[in-house]
């Protein structure tokens, strides 16, 4: 497998010239053209060098190797620039950084230096790692003081959100995401299993299609031998599970009856779409449910609220899929087509985001993302034709009168069913 | 009191996170009042569901004087006590006496369109709402404390019998 190389460099010339200079070298090269989304593309993914130029309007690139080092002290940074006074270079190289180069480049000595500083770091990654405890503290991000990663936290409401599940982490029995459709509530959740750095934490994911009893007596049991003290599970969709589920799901945190053990901490984050109100006048969520989940509630941003992460989440989406498909390079998206998707409403949320992000990867899509690539995406992601859009629209407003309807019958399905003369399990499987 | 089941449930609800939310009580004494209040809900048993005297009285997870004090300087509430107040009938506010006690308010006396109300549940949006509505009117809200608030609900009570053993002697 190809050794991974970011490039950062405001100036899209040089920065494709880097680029160039490195793929023909049988790297695999991500390029950046700003800091800020650079550092987190760095923080989600492996990279085993960075080569960054110094003059950069957002962050000088020797700000940008500190934020790298504090992420992941280990990989090598070379610095590339026009002009570089003695006493900046002095301290680079006292902060660590592997080379610095001017420009014009010597292409050997550059690759050269890679090779050296890769190999180099490789053989210390082999090495017994006596400071382990202290490297992982390292990749903390430096603005929260802990690591998340499902949302950059680039924006107040995600910086919130994060703040917030940290400060409930150690929730007793209970804690309730509260979101709109399309959310990453996996990522979401592995972030809080993060807050804890233990193996002795396990947390199980169960959907209504995989929620029963047997399951989730088997899946303590495999917890139990893998060495578990504390089993969270995460119960998605909680507001489309039947009632013997949503009974099972009051039951499990409360650790009674065949889920008693006192070796065996066991909790339940509820994921829900929608206001838990709404949801219990809908009769979606029972008494039970909605005081229990009503104890720790926290509500996960809609991303048009977070629209500076977007720019972040989609070229981390663009990295993971370049990976994924073994491209050489991994494309950058031109500064109109970031904006573009800055722009969108997103209101399928994290899934919609992916899928667009899918789309434009689809066929191969070059070295860099144009806005015209964007567009197709997301006109592709709109609807194919008006009538599919009209079809669509009718939809979403069909299952807004029916939940209006429920809340008239105080969630009684089978009124609404009469008032709309129609069928009560048809209704409810619109709603779900 | 089991047509306010509804009201008490998101109004013990909105008071739990409030409190959270102010850090006046911790998530662990909140999950063990929820446990209590849904047992008296379940076993009907409404007039002792309340999530605000489970934390002060059984748990003691909170002083009611911290939530007064609360109300007072971040809320900016005016506190009465009850025990000093002439308190009449509560029919001419179109409420009835289950009503207050699911959410611990009595509307306790009227200018015009100005109504004066006292609650020890004023950090939970649902009551304010619901009383807002019913009063249809402005109405000067005010903090006051459980026992100022029980004791004046039994001496309404009192005022109640009176005047229906008085309707019903005048019927005779």
């Amino acid at each position: 497998m190809p050794y991974s190389v970011l490039i950062l460099d405001d100036d899209a010339d040089f920065n494709s010239l880097l680029t160039d200079i490195f793929e023909q070298a049988d790297y695999s090269v991500t390029s950046m053209a700003d800091p800020v989304e650079a550092v987190e593309v760095f923080r989600n993914s492996k990279f085993d060098l960075v080569v960054t130029d110094h003059r950069m309007p957002e962050m000088t690139g020797a700000e940008f190797m500190r934020e790298v080092m504090l992420i992941h002290a280990e990989v090598p940074v070379i610095m590339v620039s026009g002009y570089l006074e003695n006493e900046t270079i002095r301290e680079l190289i006292s902060e660590g950084v592997g080379g610095v180069f001017l420009k014009p480049l010597n292409i050997f000595s550059l690759l050269e230096r890679t090779k050296e500083l890769i190999d180099d770091a490789k053989k210390h990654e082999k090495a017994p790692q006596d400071d382990e405890e202290s490297s992982s503290g390292s990749q903390m991000d430096t603005k929260l003081g802990f690591t998340f990663r499902s949302f950059p936290c680039k924006t107040g409401a995600s910086t919130a959100f994060a703040e917030r599940l940290h400060f409930l982490r150690n929730f007793r029995s209970t804690l309730t995401l509260i979101g709109e459709k399309g959310m990453h509530y996996r990522a979401i959740c592995e972030d809080i299993r993060g807050f804890y750095g233990s193996d002795a934490e396990k947390f199980i994911y169960l959907s209504p299609d995989s929620f029963d009893r047997a399951q989730t007596v088997s899946a303590i049991e495999e917890a139990k031998l893998a060495g578990a003290e504390r089993v969270t599970f995460v119960l998605l969709d909680v507001d489309s599970m039947n009632d013997e589920q949503k009974k099972l799901a009051v039951t499990l945190p409360k650790a009674d009856g065949e889920f008693s053990d006192p070796e065996l901490g066991l909790r339940a984050i509820y994921c829900v779409r929608g206001d838990l109100d709404s949801l219990f006048d809908e009769g979606l969520i029972d008494e039970n449910l909605y005081i229990l989940m009503g104890t720790a509630e926290v509500s996960v941003p809609p991303l048009r609220e977070c629209n500076v992460d977007v720019g972040v989440m989609a070229q981390q989406l663009v990295v993971e899929i370049a990976r994924s498909k073994g491209m050489a390079a991994v494309p950058r998206f031109e500064k109109a087509a970031r904006d573009l998707l800055l722009k969108q409403q997103w209101e399928g949320n994290y899934d919609e985001l992916r899928g667009v992000i899918e789309k434009m990867m689809a066929s191969d899509p070059g070295d860099v993302l144009s806005l015209n690539i964007v567009k197709a995406a997301l006109e592709l992601n709109e609807a194919a034709t008006p009538r599919a859009k009209f079809e669509s629209y009718l939809s979403s407003q069909q299952v807004d009168f029916i939940r209006a309807a429920a809340i008239l019958f105080g969630g009684d399905l089978a009124k609404a069913a009469k008032f709309y003369a129609s069928d009560a399990d048809q209704l409810s499987e619109k709603m779900k | 009191m089991q047509e306010h089941r509804a009201l008490i449930l998101r109004s013990n609800r909105f008071l739990g996170s409030a409190l959270v939310e102010r850090g006046l009580v911790s998530v662990d004494d909140l999950e063990s009042a929820n446990g209590k209040f849904m047992e008296a809900i379940q076993s009907s048993e409404l007039k002792r569901a309340s999530i605000l005297n489970t934390l002060l009285f059984d748990l003691k997870a909170l002083e009611e004087q911290t939530l007064l004090e609360n109300l007072v300087d971040e809320e900016g509430y005016g506190l009465i006590d009850l025990n000093y107040i002439e308190l009449g009938s509560l029919r001419p506010f179109k409420a009835d006496l289950s009503l207050c006690w699911a959410s611990s308010t009595i509307p306790f006396d009227r200018i015009e369109d100005t109504f004066f109300v006292a609650s020890c549940y004023l950090l939970s949006a649902p009551v304010v709402k619901h009383w807002e509505e019913l009063l249809d009117g402005r109405v000067v809200w005010y903090a006051t404390s459980t026992n100022s608030l029980n004791r004046g609900l039994e001496r309404i009570e009192e005022i109640h019998e009176a005047e229906d053993a008085a309707a019903a002697e005048e019927q005779e």
